[in-house]
């Protein structure tokens, strides 16, 4: 019910866009890669989504709604989390009893990999790649039919497309982001007003709090690979 | 200096007419109603009283209650230790009773926490004094200083307007603490909030706006008008030899940002530079800063005077989560003992306020197995003190406000507290099916007014317009967030009265149902706190 079923799309091959962006080897410190996310009969523009990561921080950024969702791993068994809101300057702690309490059980790395990780041991490895450095993966997954172009150095998918019936999805790389761009951003973030999500339900006089309130954490996960359980939306998974 | 602030707590409080007038909140008793404890037969022939081991209880409680003619004078209290479950309303004391009872294998509603065995007790009204529902900052204010305030302020009167630095000045309200500070007590803040959270900071800081934690949290015209934030507050608290022990979290607060937390990596939260830990330990002489369990425990208690603990960079694990912690927590039952055992060497007594801190964390984010196993922390915790205090200590148990909790249905006796509702069949005896609703649906026993409402997942609200179908989900599991009629993204205070357990000199005061002020008003009559604060003036 909550499952806003697998909408993994379908699309032509990979190869024609499959080497925008391939990395010989990862760049010290800190890096990022932007997608453009695209769907074969929605019609509407192509989105971006940027991965961002800095040893254990992963962030993923969408710079359509301003909104980051910001992962710490460095205990990856007691992760950290922050919700950022860049129009707003404001950023939601969540601690691990929050996490836990909100069910919510993030894998690293599958939130470094862009929720790609899994899906390596369930498809077959294709002897071409369109890519020098990377690794190219084919096969079906419970009806969905995935195409992944794999980074080894950078642990991150390039492009995965998804084909089931009609409806196709493709993710995309088509930038590396430098480390400056990425700290900056991480900076950024760090300085921006933070609240404890336990303390949220305290502060209901505090506008954008209470709009929080009101509505819910309003949820963008599409521009993710995750659903609204917090899972990768390519394993099916579900409570 | 002292003698200045003492003076102010005597002004405010006169000036609010809360002194020395008749107005039924002075504590002194109404006529007494007739004996109905006699236990006499009814005139009908029948022994009441042959089988029913309900009656006989029942009788023999009354009995006792009637033999009570206790009328402590003022200040026979040498101690007062004050404990507050943060959101701790009359369900969820229910509710924490029977999942603990039941945790113990028995069917629990016979179950006791260990504060409900206290011999006086009474109803609390806990409206601000300009909302119906409040928060903890006008509640704790009011129970610590005698006096309602605004909502979000702490331990400033109720003239002043909240975030409004200037208009707080002069208008600070002394604490309990402060006055045992004065008194020459030893004192002691335990919480699993952070430190510098509302209920806490009611008993050492003034401020117009309970979220001035740290000086980062402070707009710069407050800073420039000359407030400042309440963890400076604590560390640079004026009275007496300061307060001996502090234990909790909101280790950041305490923290300059150019430092890293040890156990997160996280930068502090003071822009001004100050490393609060390290002045704690260099303004008093035999003292102890420490950040985790280890520490904690192997603090010498005979030889530290003055101890600081800091257990996490914000609030302190839930209890259900404690045992996972990376850097080891201490749970409230042993910040309290070890809390004890240092308070008790001085020969003047000692005042202790503890706080279960975060029941309301879990009410808020609708999640009922958390706040129940909070609660029956702060039972355990109020058990220990039980054991150590003497005689000669008040006990006060309560909570700031309560939270839109229901126990519903008519589940069998022993059914799961946080189970789906079972009823009873025609006979009385337990339904073969579960309870269900008008669309044939079954319902949990424990739920909720408003607030993110039903399910596992992050995102909160539950938008389905139907009620989902609870047999497919485990609902005892500890993550399970129970359902809510209102969709709200955070679950809301409640504004019923709360309960209040007295035991010790001066707990035949707490019965019936006052206003929350009154509490501290108790407090000051059986320990004499502000006549022990005089007399130790120099
Ligand atoms: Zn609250």
């Amino acid at each position: 019910m909550f499952y806003k079923a697998l909408m993994l799309l379908a699309l032509g091959s990979l190869s024609a866009h499959g080497a925008s962006v391939c990395p010989a080897t990862a760049p010290a410190g800190a890096w990022g890669l932007e997608y453009q996310v695209s769907a074969s009969q929605s019609g509407a523009e192509p989105r971006q989504v940027q991965l961002l990561r800095r040893g254990a921080q992963t962030a993923l950024y969408s710079p359509e709604h301003q909104m980051a969702e910001w992962w710490h791993f460095e205990d990856p068994k007691r992760p950290g989390f922050s919700r950022v809101f860049d129009q707003q300057q404001r950023r939601i702690d969540y601690y691990m009893g929050d996490l836990r309490a909100l069910g919510v059980q993030a894998q690293q790395e599958e939130v470094e990999s862009f929720a790609a990780r899994h899906l390596l041991g369930q498809l077959t490895k294709q002897g071409s790649s369109p890519c020098e450095h990377a690794e190219r993966y084919q096969g079906e997954i419970n009806g969905v039919s995935y195409d992944l172009l794999w980074s080894p150095v950078l642990a991150a998918p390039l492009a995965i497309v998804t084909r089931k019936g009609e409806v196709e999805r493709r993710w995309q790389a088509d930038k590396l982001l430098g480390k400056d761009a990425v700290n900056a951003r991480f900076a950024t973030w760090q300085r921006y007003r933070e609240t404890d999500f336990a303390d949220i339900g305290d502060m209901e006089n505090d506008p954008f709090l209470a709009k929080m309130i009101n509505q819910g954490f309003i949820e963008h996960r599409e521009h993710a690979v995750y659903n609204d359980q917090g899972q990768p939306l390519a394993t099916g998974h579900s409570h | 200096m002292e003698m200045k602030k003492l003076a102010l707590v005597m002004a405010t409080i006169a000036a609010l007419g809360l002194a020395g007038c008749n107005d039924g909140d002075d504590g002194v008793a109404g006529t007494p109603g007739a004996d109905g404890a006699n236990g006499n037969n009814g005139t009908d022939g029948r022994d009441f009283t042959a089988v029913n081991q309900w009656y006989l209880a029942g009788q023999s409680t009354v009995a006792k209650a009637a033999e009570s003619t206790i009328s402590d004078p003022a200040g026979k209290a040498k101690n007062v230790i004050l404990f507050v479950g943060d959101g701790m309303g009359v369900s969820t004391l229910t509710a924490a009773r029977i999942f603990e009872g039941q945790q113990q294998g028995k069917s629990g509603e016979e179950n006791r926490l260990s504060f409900e065995t206290f011999p006086y007790s009474g109803l609390v009204k806990t409206y601000s004094s300009n909302q119906q529902t409040p928060d903890s900052a006008p509640t704790m204010s009011a129970i610590v200083t005698g006096a309602k305030t605004k909502d979000g302020m702490l331990s400033i009167t109720d003239d002043a307007v909240r975030g409004d630095c200037a208009s707080g000045q002069g208008h600070e309200m002394v604490s309990a603490l402060a006055l045992a500070e004065m008194a020459g007590m030893s004192t002691g803040v335990v919480s699993t909030a952070r430190l510098t959270h509302a209920t806490p900071a009611a008993t050492y800081a003034h401020s117009v706006e309970r979220n001035w934690e740290a000086d980062s949290n402070m707009p710069a015209a407050a800073i420039t008008a000359g407030c400042t934030d309440i963890a400076s507050q604590l560390i640079d608290f004026p009275y007496g030899d300061g307060i001996e022990v502090a234990l909790g979290g909101g280790r950041t607060y305490f923290m300059p940002n150019t430092e890293n937390d040890p156990e997160y990596g996280s930068a502090g939260r003071r822009n001004d530079g100050r490393d609060l830990t390290s002045e704690w330990t260099s303004k008093h002489a035999g003292s102890s800063y420490v950040w985790n369990l280890d520490q904690f425990m192997s603090v010498d208690l005979a030889t530290t005077k003055h101890l600081l603990g800091l257990f996490e960079n914000s609030h302190m694990q839930y209890e259900a989560d404690r045992s996972d912690d990376s850097a080891g927590e201490p749970s409230l039952a042993q910040m309290t003992s070890r809390a004890l055992d240092m308070l008790k060497q001085n020969d003047k007594g000692y005042f202790l306020m503890v706080e279960g801190g975060r029941i309301d964390h879990a009410h808020h984010a609708g999640n009922a197995a958390r706040a129940l196993e909070d609660t029956v922390a702060l039972s355990e915790a109020v058990r220990v003190a039980m054991e150590k205090a003497g005689p000669d200590t008040l006990i006060l148990v309560t909570a700031d406000h309560s939270h839109v909790f229901t126990i519903a249905g008519y589940p069998v006796r022993g059914n799961p507290i946080l189970g789906l509702v079972r009823s009873v069949d025609e006979n009385g005896e337990a339904a073969k099916t579960l309870s269900v609703d008008a669309n044939g649906m079954p319902y949990t026993t424990l739920g909720y007014a408003n607030g993110p409402g039903f399910g596992f997942g992050s995102s909160p609200v539950n938008m389905a317009s139907a009620r989902p179908d609870l047999n497919l989900y485990d609902v005892t599991d500890v993550d399970y967030r129970q359902e809510a009629t209102v969709p709200l993204g955070s679950e809301t205070h409640a504004g019923e009265d709360v309960a209040v357990y007295a035991m010790g000199p001066g707990a035949q005061l707490v019965t019936g149902s006052v206003e929350q002020n009154m509490l501290f008003h108790v407090m000051n009559y059986a320990a004499d706190l502000e006549a022990r604060a005089e007399a130790n003036q120099p």
